[in-house]
C-alpha cells in the first residue's frame, strides 16, 4: 500500500464525478445510483477505466449512499453493492488504487435529528468493513458537512478497518458546513482522530474554493485533498450543467496545488476531460512540505480555541465540589440547571467549559454522558472531560462532537496507561498534572521533571507535546506560604523549556483563607505574568474577570484595548440605572411577569413570612389570577409564561428557606415527555414551567422518548400522572402505544394528553385519561387529581 | 410589519393588540434569528402528469386525490424545499433552558420567518414561471389533505437536500431542522386564486392559521 508514502513526493490525483454522468446516461432524480453497480456494471467499469485513462491516481467507488440507512427498503445489502462497487474499480484500476467512498448517511444526528451516533457509527461500519473485505486500498469519506456524523463515520472507518482515511467536507460560501462548524473546528477535530488527509470537496467550484485553502492549510498539518465542481449547476433546459471548462479548471487547479494542496482531484460536474486536464498541468508540480503548525487547540462543533493567541478562561461551575445546589441537582436528575450554568459561564466571557458531575452515589459515566450531550446541545463552547473515572472518560470522549480539552493525567504510570490511549483515538488536548506516585513535589524542579517524563511518554503514544498543557498545581498558601513561589515557577520552566502551554485551577491558592477572591485575583494576575496560558476559572465572578481584562489590556493582548474599552465603557453607562422603580409586591411581580423583582420581593419576604404562607398569599394568587386572564384571552401565552419565569425566580428563593426549615419543598411527581418519534418539544417545556410553578415534582424525560421509557419511570418513581405531548399525526400512534404500555403496567397512574394535531374525541380514542387543551389546562387537571383546587 | 402580525398569531393572539413587551421580545427575537441563521432552499422542475387520482411528478407516482386537484391544470410542478437550518433549532433549544418566556416567541418568530424564506424563494420561482407566461400555484406539502406525509421522503430524496441544504428527516418523516417546508408548487397558464381546500384538508384542528 503505497499511496501515504507516496504523499508529499509527488502529486496525487482522484478521478472526478461520477453522479453527473450516470445522469447524463439516464439516472433519474431520486434513484439511487449504487444500485447501478448492479444493473449496469458496463458503464460504471467504463466511467472508472475513463478516469483511469485521464491519469487518476486513485479510483472512488460508485458507493457514495451505500450505507444500511441509505439502502433502507431497497432491496439490496450495502455488502452486495459495495462488493460489486470495489470489484468494478478495481477492474479498471490498472495499478491505481481503489478508495472506498462514503458519503453521509443523509440523516441528522440527535439531538438535532434522530439519528443516534453509534447507529451512524454502526452504519459507517458496515460500509467500511465491506470496502475492505472487497479490496479497496483506502477510505474516502467525503461531502460531509456535519462534523458529528463526520466523527462517526471516521471512528468506524478506523474501528473496523486498517485502511487509510481520507476526509474531505463541503462548506458554504462563509466557509462553514451546514451544521455551522468552520473550517479550523472540523480540522482540528480530523487531526485529533488521526485521519490521513483531510480537505474539501463539492459545493462550488475550484475558484471559490481556492479561497478557503489557506483556512484549511493553516488549521492542521496534514496532506490536504481537493476536489471541487465544475463550477456551480446551472440548468438549462431539463439538464444540469456546469460552467468550468477543463482547461479552466485545471488552471485554478494548478494555483491550488502551488499553495499546499497534495491531492487533487473534481467532484459534481467535473469529467476525465477535467482530470486529463489536471493531470496534464500539475503532475510534475512539487508538493509544497507540510509546515508542522505545534498549534495546541481544542474544538466544538462549530469553533476552535487556540491556546498561546490571549489567556484561555475555563469556566469551572460545572462541577459538583462544594456546590450543594449543583449535587442536589445532579441527584434529581435536574439537567436544565446545569444547562442553565453553562449558558451563564458562556455569557460571562468563558471560552471553555469544565464538566465534572463526579458524585459518589451515582452512575458517572452514564451521566457525564448525557451532560456532555445536552450541553452541547446548547452552547458551542468546547467542553473540558473532566473526570477520573477512565470509562467515564472514554464514553464523554467518545460522543463529543469536537476535540475536547481532557482533564486529567499525570505522572503515574497507570493514569498515563488508561488516558494516553483514549486520547490518541478520540483526539484531544490534556491537561497533565505535574504529580506521580510519590506525590506532589515540594519544588517546581521536581514539578517539571514530572512533566519531562510526561511528554517522553505521551511520545511513546504517538501524542505531541502541543496536545498536552502542564497543570502544575496551585495548593493553597494557607498549608505553605512559599506554594504559589513553587506552582509559578514550575509555570515558567515549562514554557520556557518545554514550550508547552499552561493551565491553573487558580481558586486553589486560597483554599481555607478568608475573602478568597481577593487572592485569587491576585494570584490569577500573578501567573499570567509567568505565562500561564489557561485558567479554571469562575467566570461569574467580577473580580476574576477584572483582572484577567486588565491583565490583557496591560500585556498587549487585547490590541488597543478594545476589549477592555468595550467591556467597561458600556458597563459605566449602564450602571446608571433607572431609580428603583419603587418595592413591588411579590404577587404584583408575579403578575405583571417582573422576573428580578419577583426575586427580590421573594427575599424581602422571606425574612418575616413562612414560606407557605407567601405560596399561599402571593404566590398562588397571582398564578391563578394570570392563568385566568390567559383563559379569558386577556393576557397571552408570552405574558402567562413571563409571569411563570418570574414566579420561578421566586420560588428558587423560596425553596431555599424550605429546605432550611425542612420542610417538603415539592407537591406530587408528574412525568412529562413528548412521545417516541417527536422532536418538537417546547410545548412540553411550557407545561413543566407552569406545573413546577404549582409546585408539582415534574419529572421531564425530553423528547423523542419511547413507550418503556415513560413507563419505566413511572413504575419506578411511584407516578400518578404522566403528561404526553405529540405534535404529529404520525407520532399520535406511539403516543397511543405509551398509553396503552401505562394503563397495563401502571393502572393507577393517569395520562393527559396535549399537541397540535389532538382533540378531545382524538385522545379518548386512544384512551388517555385528560385531554388538555394548553398549558393551564393541564395544571387543572393535575389539580383536579390531587386536590388543591 | 408582515411577520410580527403572523408571529402574534402563531402566539394565539387572535387580532388582539399585542404589550409593548412582547413587541420588544419579538423584535429581538426576529434579529437574532436574522443575524444567526442561514436559510437555505432549492427546487426542481418537473413534468406533471396525471393517472386515475394519482399524480406523476417526473418519476415519482403520488397517490393523492387532494394533490391532484391542487395540480389539476398544471403541466409541470416544482419541487420545493428550504430551511432556516440547525441554528435556529440550536437557538430554540439554548432558549427554552433559560427563558420559556422568549423561546415560545422565537419559536413564533423562527416559524413566521421559514414562512417568509419561502415567499422569497417562491417570488424568484414566480418571476422565472412568468417569463415563459406560467403561474404558481399555492405550495402544497406532504401531511396536507390525503398527500401522505410519507413522501416526503422522495422529496428530499429527489432534491438531495440533505446534500445540498442540510435539510432530513426523522423516522417518522419530520423535517430536521424543524424549521423547514417541503412543497410542490404548480405551474399553470391561467392565474388562479383560490386556494383549495388547503385548510379543510388538513389535520391540524389546533392550527392558529386553520381558516374554516
Amino acid at each position: 500500500m503505497g499511496i501515504l508514502e507516496d504523499l508529499g513526493k509527488r502529486m496525487v490525483f482522484f478521478d472526478g464525478g461520477m453522479g453527473t454522468l450516470l445522469q447524463e446516461n439516464g439516472l433519474g432524480p431520486g434513484e439511487l445510483p449504487e444500485l447501478w453497480n448492479l444493473t449496469r456494471p458496463e458503464l460504471i467499469k467504463e466511467i472508472h477505466s475513463r478516469y483511469r485513462a485521464a491519469g487518476a491516481d486513485i479510483l472512488t467507488t460508485n458507493t457514495f449512499g451505500a450505507n444500511p440507512i441509505k439502502l433502507h427498503g431497497c432491496g439490496r445489502s450495502t455488502e452486495e453493492i459495495v462488493a460489486a462497487a470495489v470489484a468494478l474499480a478495481r477492474e479498471a484500476a490498472h495499478g491505481a488504487l481503489v478508495a472506498m467512498d462514503i458519503g453521509p448517511t443523509g440523516k441528522l444526528l440527535r439531538p438535532l435529528g434522530d439519528l443516534d451516533f453509534e447507529d451512524a457509527v454502526s452504519a459507517f461500519s458496515r460500509a467500511a468493513a465491506a470496502g475492505e473485505k472487497a479490496g479497496a486500498d483506502l477510505i474516502l469519506i467525503e461531502t460531509m458537512s456535519d462534523t458529528y456524523e463526520c466523527k462517526a463515520a471516521v471512528l468506524a472507518a478506523k474501528e473496523s478497518t486498517r485502511l487509510p482515511v481520507f476526509v474531505t467536507m463541503v462548506v458554504d460560501e462563509q466557509g462553514k458546513l451546514l451544521t455551522g462548524g468552520d473550517i479550523p473546528a472540523a480540522a482540528a477535530l480530523l487531526e485529533g482522530l488521526g485521519v490521513d488527509a483531510v480537505g474539501l470537496n463539492c459545493g462550488f467550484g475550484p475558484g471559490q474554493m481556492k479561497k478557503f485553502l489557506p483556512q484549511m492549510t493553516q488549521a492542521c498539518s496534514l496532506p490536504v485533498i481537493v476536489t471541487p465542481n465544475a463550477g456551480l449547476p446551472r440548468t438549462e433546459g431539463d439538464k444540469t450543467v456546469f460552467d468550468v471548462k477543463p482547461e479552466e479548471f485545471a488552471a485554478v487547479m494548478e494555483e491550488i496545488a502551488k499553495e499546499g494542496a497534495w491531492i487533487l482531484g473534481g467532484c459534481c460536474g467535473t469529467t476525465p476531460e477535467h482530470i486529463a486536464a489536471v493531470v496534464r498541468r500539475c503532475k510534475d508540480l512539487s508538493p509544497r512540505p507540510i509546515v508542522p503548525k505545534n498549534r495546541t487547540v481544542v474544538s466544538s462543533f462549530a469553533r476552535a480555541v487556540v491556546f498561546g493567541e490571549k489567556p484561555v478562561l475555563i469556566g469551572e461551575r460545572i462541577n459538583p465540589t462544594g456546590k450543594s445546589r449543583l449535587k442536589q441537582a445532579l441527584r434529581d436528575n435536574d439537567m436544565d440547571y446545569l444547562l442553565r450554568e453553562a449558558i451563564t459561564q458562556q455569557e460571562n466571557g468563558a471560552h471553555i467549559l469544565d464538566v465534572n458531575v463526579g458524585l459518589p452515589e451515582i452512575d458517572e459515566p452514564a451521566l457525564l454522558r448525557r451532560a456532555v450531550m445536552e450541553i452541547q446541545g446548547i452552547s458551542d463552547l468546547p467542553l473540558q472531560l473532566d473526570t477520573s473515572d477512565p470509562k467515564a472518560m472514554e464514553g464523554a470522549m467518545r460522543i463529543y462532537n469536537g476535540k475536547p480539552l481532557i482533564n486529567s493525567v499525570n505522572g503515574k504510570a497507570e493514569s498515563m496507561e488508561a488516558i494516553f490511549p483514549l486520547v490518541k483515538k478520540y483526539g484531544g488536548a490534556v491537561i497533565a498534572l505535574t504529580l506521580d506516585e510519590n506525590g506532589i513535589p515540594a519544588t517546581a524542579q521536581g514539578r517539571f521533571e514530572i512533566a519531562e517524563k510526561i511528554v517522553r511518554t505521551a511520545r511513546e503514544y504517538g501524542i505531541d507535546k502541543k496536545d498536552i498543557v502542564f497543570d502544575t498545581l496551585a495548593m493553597t498558601i494557607s498549608a505553605g506560604q512559599e506554594n504559589a513561589a513553587i506552582t509559578l515557577e514550575a509555570l515558567r520552566l515549562i514554557r520556557d523549556r518545554l514550550d508547552i502551554h499552561t493551565s491553573l485551577g487558580v481558586s486553589n491558592i486560597s483554599f481555607g483563607l478568608p475573602q478568597r477572591e481577593h487572592i485569587n485575583a491576585a494570584f490569577f494576575t500573578m501567573a499570567l505574568q509567568n505565562g500561564l496560558g489557561a485558567a479554571i476559572v469562575n467566570p461569574n465572578s467580577a473580580a476574576m474577570m477584572d483582572a484577567y481584562h486588565a491583565y490583557c489590556a496591560l500585556s498587549g493582548s487585547d490590541e488597543q484595548c478594545m476589549d477592555y474599552i468595550a467591556r467597561y465603557s458600556a458597563q459605566k453607562a449602564e450602571a446608571a440605572p433607572p431609580p428603583a422603580a419603587g418595592e413591588i409586591s411579590l404577587l404584583d411581580a408575579v403578575v405583571r411577569g417582573l422576573k428580578e423583582s419577583a426575586h427580590a420581593a421573594a427575599l424581602r419576604l422571606v425574612e418575616t413570612e413562612e414560606p407557605l404562607a407567601i405560596i399561599n398569599t402571593q404566590m398562588i394568587p397571582a398564578l391563578d389570577r394570570v392563568g385566568k386572564d390567559f383563559e379569558q384571552g386577556v393576557l397571552f401565552l408570552p405574558q402567562l409564561l413571563m409571569s411563570a419565569e418570574a414566579a420561578k425566580s421566586a420560588f428558587e428563593v423560596i425553596r431555599v428557606k424550605m429546605t432550611v426549615n425542612g420542610e417538603q419543598t415539592k407537591k406530587e411527581k408528574i412525568i412529562l415527555a413528548t412521545v417516541k418519534g417527536d422532536i418538537h418539544d417546547i410545548g412540553k417545556n411550557i407545561v413543566k414551567v407552569l406545573l413546577e410553578n404549582y409546585s408539582y415534582d415534574v419529572i421531564d424525560l425530553g423528547k423523542d422518548v419511547p413507550p418503556e421509557t415513560v413507563v419505566d419511570a413511572a413504575e419506578e418513581g411511584g407516578v400518578k400522572l404522566v403528561g404526553l405531548s405529540a405534535l404529529m399525526t404520525t407520532t399520535v400512534s406511539n403516543m397511543a402505544e405509551t398509553i396503552r404500555q401505562l394503563h397495563e403496567r401502571v393502572p393507577d397512574c393517569r395520562v393527559m394528553v396535549g399537541g397540535a394535531v389532538l382533540t378531545p374525541e382524538y385522545a379518548q380514542q386512544i384512551h388517555a385519561d385528560a385531554y388538555s387543551r394548553d398549558a393551564m389546562g393541564s395544571v387543572h387537571y393535575a389539580q383536579k387529581l390531587f386536590g388543591g383546587e | 410589519m408582515k411577520e410580527t402580525e403572523e408571529v402574534l398569531r402563531y402566539l394565539g393572539y387572535r387580532g388582539k393588540p399585542a404589550d409593548e413587551r412582547t413587541l420588544l421580545t419579538i423584535e429581538s427575537c426576529i434579529s437574532e434569528l436574522r443575524a444567526a441563521v442561514t436559510p437555505r432552499s432549492l427546487s426542481l422542475l418537473l413534468p406533471v402528469k396525471f393517472d386515475g387520482d394519482a399524480v406523476l411528478l417526473g418519476n415519482l407516482r403520488v397517490e393523492s386525490r387532494d394533490l391532484r386537484n391542487h395540480l389539476s391544470g398544471c403541466g409541470e410542478a416544482y419541487l420545493f424545499a428550504a430551511t432556516l437550518g440547525t441554528k435556529a433549532d440550536f437557538l430554540l433549544e439554548r432558549a427554552s433552558k433559560i427563558d420559556i418566556s422568549r423561546a415560545v416567541v422565537l419559536q413564533a418568530c423562527a416559524a413566521a420567518l421559514t414562512e417568509s424564506v419561502c415567499d422569497e424563494a417562491e417570488r424568484e420561482l414566480s418571476a422565472e414561471a412568468a417569463k415563459r407566461g406560467l403561474f404558481l400555484r399555492p405550495r402544497y406539502s406532504p401531511g396536507y389533505g390525503d398527500f401522505s406525509i410519507l413522501h416526503q421522503r422522495d422529496l428530499l430524496g429527489i432534491l438531495q437536500a440533505q446534500k445540498k441544504i442540510g435539510l432530513a428527516m426523522t423516522q417518522d418523516s419530520m423535517l430536521v431542522p424543524t424549521k423547514s417546508v417541503t412543497a410542490v408548487i404548480g405551474l399553470t397558464a391561467e392565474q388562479t386564486t383560490c386556494h383549495i381546500a388547503k385548510c379543510m384538508g388538513c389535520k391540524s384542528l389546533n392550527c392558529p392559521f386553520r381558516k374554516d
